[in-house]
């Protein structure tokens, strides 16, 4: 019996490739994706100390995030500017309010602007999809901190393990792969 | 471009039919037995779980598109796109693409294969076109159950598209198996008279392959690859073309080659091997060299009349009353026992019959197959084909009545031999490669093509 763990590499993999591939097909300049799975504070020193050229310019948002356990996250950079993606990753029947807050939670300690829930071969709760469907800030949030805006974007999608392909739902705000590349490229040529 | 996009677009022009209306897509499935919900209600229920919980969502988030879908007995699915299709119909006009009818019968897929920047992109495009096109019946077997295959199946006579995407799908190592052209050299090589030759292209990948390198995004086509594969015992490589084999055997000429919907280099040519297209058409990978050689013997894998014809025998008289050159031949008409010939056949299978010198004459391996045909009794045949061996069934009769005899027309030029008896008839073709040396010629445009005119009386008469 497989448990969520097993589909990591696989999820990490197909989400690396398809950022990669929106940003060629963008004519944007290389992009760099790195990934890490646990404790995050650690695991991005680790990443900042062996890539530097690339991943330097998070190294002040890494001196400031308190520690917090992750299922998997991404360091995404242009060498420029950088964004974290958080994934919470779940096997579960169908996936709810709680599974949703959890990474609603983590995305508000880590300061992680984009943050996607995934299930594996299953959905979402009726009540999830009532509340993402009517209360567009359950997954636009913006918040204050420290007297500076920030924005978290937030989205469901399910994992098909047997095609190894994302299935959207359109719940949440980020919808797409290409959505969250279209917002990514937005972001770095600002 | 983007990855979703890729996808759609292979979807759309794999199975995109538009409408007159502004507003109207329609994608047509053509999955039949496969997907048809008397055949296989369970994988039917999944076609629609893959339609309304992958792609609704896909094309309402990329395009706003609303879908929904039909599914008659058939199996002939359609996905009915509704909504303002501007963008989306702007999108695929930048490539080229003109969105009036079934795009996959004249659509170029050259401009929009420029902009899948990479392999992963390539694999969307084409995943997109394996879940309208890629047939995966088991079925499309190589020889035995043990090389499966997945064919992207297309109607129509869009050879660039063919050859586009066989282009395509070599760019990302997932080297084609084999190319079944849509042109009457491929589709009916025995008989000149069969005039269903129209089965459209059959582009074959060996699932290993595929497996490897390319994508399906629909669940019920995965998990049929993954079924199919289970059937193989071993894990095949493809060699690629430029490397591979070429083992051509004789075909007859078609009257079909100068079928005016034929593209123009295709036209009028006279194709000894799948390949051989590919190297007409100009593909980098085509295995040039070894064509030439073939085509250095062409005489012998080319005839102008049926290598073997099978019919009722009031359709045999027909063909022959209808084609001046056999009409006007005199035939030696004679009853001849089976027997004799098919020891010949046993002695050596090669042998040629009724002929001028040791080049000429009609392959006894025919004679013998036409034998069989006229005395099998009916439930013996399926259609026109045999049941079992030919061989067995000669031998069954022969046990029986070791006199067996049929009938057997030999005109007095080498025109096709006729055998007729039990209401049946068949038609045999001569080998004669010096007079049919004289009909080819190579076209002024193209060193690898080949064309075959019309044999007359006199070039028979001259060699005669």
């Amino acid at each position: 019996m497989k448990n969520e763990l097993s589909y990591y590499k696989e999820i990490q993999e197909f989400i690396e490739i398809q950022l990669k591939s929106n940003f060629s097909a963008s004519n944007y300049r290389k992009l760099h994706v790195y990934w890490g799975i646990g404790e995050l504070k650690s695991n991005l020193f680790q990443i900042i100390n062996e890539h530097p050229n690339e991943c330097s310019c998070a190294l002040h948002f890494a001196q400031h995030i308190p520690p917090l356990s992750l299922d998997i996250f991404a360091l995404i950079t242009d060498g420029n500017k950088f964004e974290l993606l958080i994934l919470e990753i779940k096997l579960v029947k169908s996936a709810g309010l709680k599974e949703w807050s959890q990474l609603v939670g983590y995305c508000l300690v880590s300061g992680a602007k984009y943050g996607l829930l995934v299930n594996i071969d299953n959905g979402s709760s009726e009540r999830l999809v009532q509340t993402l469907s009517n209360e567009p800030h359950m997954s636009h949030i913006q918040t204050i901190v420290h007297d500076k805006e920030r924005e978290h974007l937030l989205g469901f999608m399910q994992w098909n393990s047997l095609t190894y392909n994302f299935e959207y739902t359109n719940l949440g705000c980020i919808k797409s792969l290409s959505d969250l590349c279209a917002k990514l490229i937005s972001d770095f040529s600002e | 471009m983007n990855t979703d996009k890729a996808y759609l677009f292979g979807l759309i022009i794999g199975g995109g039919v538009f409408g007159n209306a502004e507003d109207y897509l329609r994608i047509r499935l053509p999955y039949k037995q496969w997907g048809s919900y008397t055949a296989n209600p369970q994988r039917a229920s999944e076609i629609s779980r893959d339609i309304m919980g992958f792609l609704s969502p896909l094309f309402r988030n990329i395009y706003n598109l609303n879908i929904s879908y039909e599914t008659p007995p058939s199996g002939i699915w359609s996905v009915i796109c509704e909504g303002d299709l501007s963008e989306l119909i702007s999108d695929l006009q930048s490539y080229n693409i003109q969105c009036e009818g079934d795009l996959r019968e004249n659509v170029s897929i050259s401009e929009i294969t420029k902009s899948l920047v990479d392999d992963n992109l390539k694999r969307r495009f084409i995943a997109g076109l394996a879940d309208t096109i890629g047939s995966t019946n088991p079925n499309h077997r190589r020889f035995t159950n043990e090389v499966q295959i997945l064919s992207f199946e297309l109607k129509g006579f869009n050879f660039s598209f063919v050859c586009d995407l066989c282009r395509l799908l070599y760019s990302i190592n997932c080297l084609p198996d084999q190319v079944l052209w849509n042109h009457p050299n491929f589709h009916c090589t025995n008989n000149p008279y069969y005039n269903q030759w129209n089965k459209g292209f059959k582009l074959r990948v060996q699932i290993d392959q595929y497996d490897k390198f390319g994508a399906v995004a629909f669940k019920t086509k995965a998990k049929s690859l993954k079924e199919n594969r289970k059937l193989q015992q071993q894990v095949h490589t493809t060699t690629p073309c430029p490397e591979r084999e070429i083992n051509a055997t004789k075909s007859s000429v078609h009257p079909a080659e100068y079928d005016n919907r034929l593209p123009a280099c295709i036209r009028g040519g006279h194709f000894l091997h799948n390949r051989h297209v590919c190297a007409v058409i100009g593909c980098e990978h085509a295995p040039y060299n070894a064509i030439k050689d073939l085509c250095a013997h062409a005489e012998t894998l080319i005839t102008p009349f049926p290598i073997l014809c099978k019919d009722s025998a009031p359709a045999i008289e027909h063909i022959i009353s209808n084609d001046k050159l056999l009409s006007d031949r005199t035939y030696n008409i004679g009853k001849y026992h089976i027997k004799p010939l098919y020891d010949t056949y046993k002695s050596c299978q090669t042998t040629l019959a009724f002929g001028n010198d040791t080049d000429t004459g009609y392959p006894i391996s025919e004679i013998i197959q036409a034998m069989a045909f006229i005395i099998a009794d009916e439930k013996e045949l399926n259609g026109k084909r045999v049941k079992g061996g030919y061989k067995e069934l000669i031998e069954k009769h022969l046990a029986v009545k070791p006199d067996l005899s049929v009938e057997i027309r030999i005109p007095d030029l080498l025109t096709p031999l006729v055998v007729i008896g039990n209401e049946r008839g068949a038609l045999i073709g001569a080998n004669n490669p010096r007079v049919y040396k004289s009909l080819i010629t190579i076209a002024p445009d193209n060193e690898y093509k080949l064309c075959v005119r019309p044999i007359t009386e006199k070039d028979l008469r001259n060699e005669k």
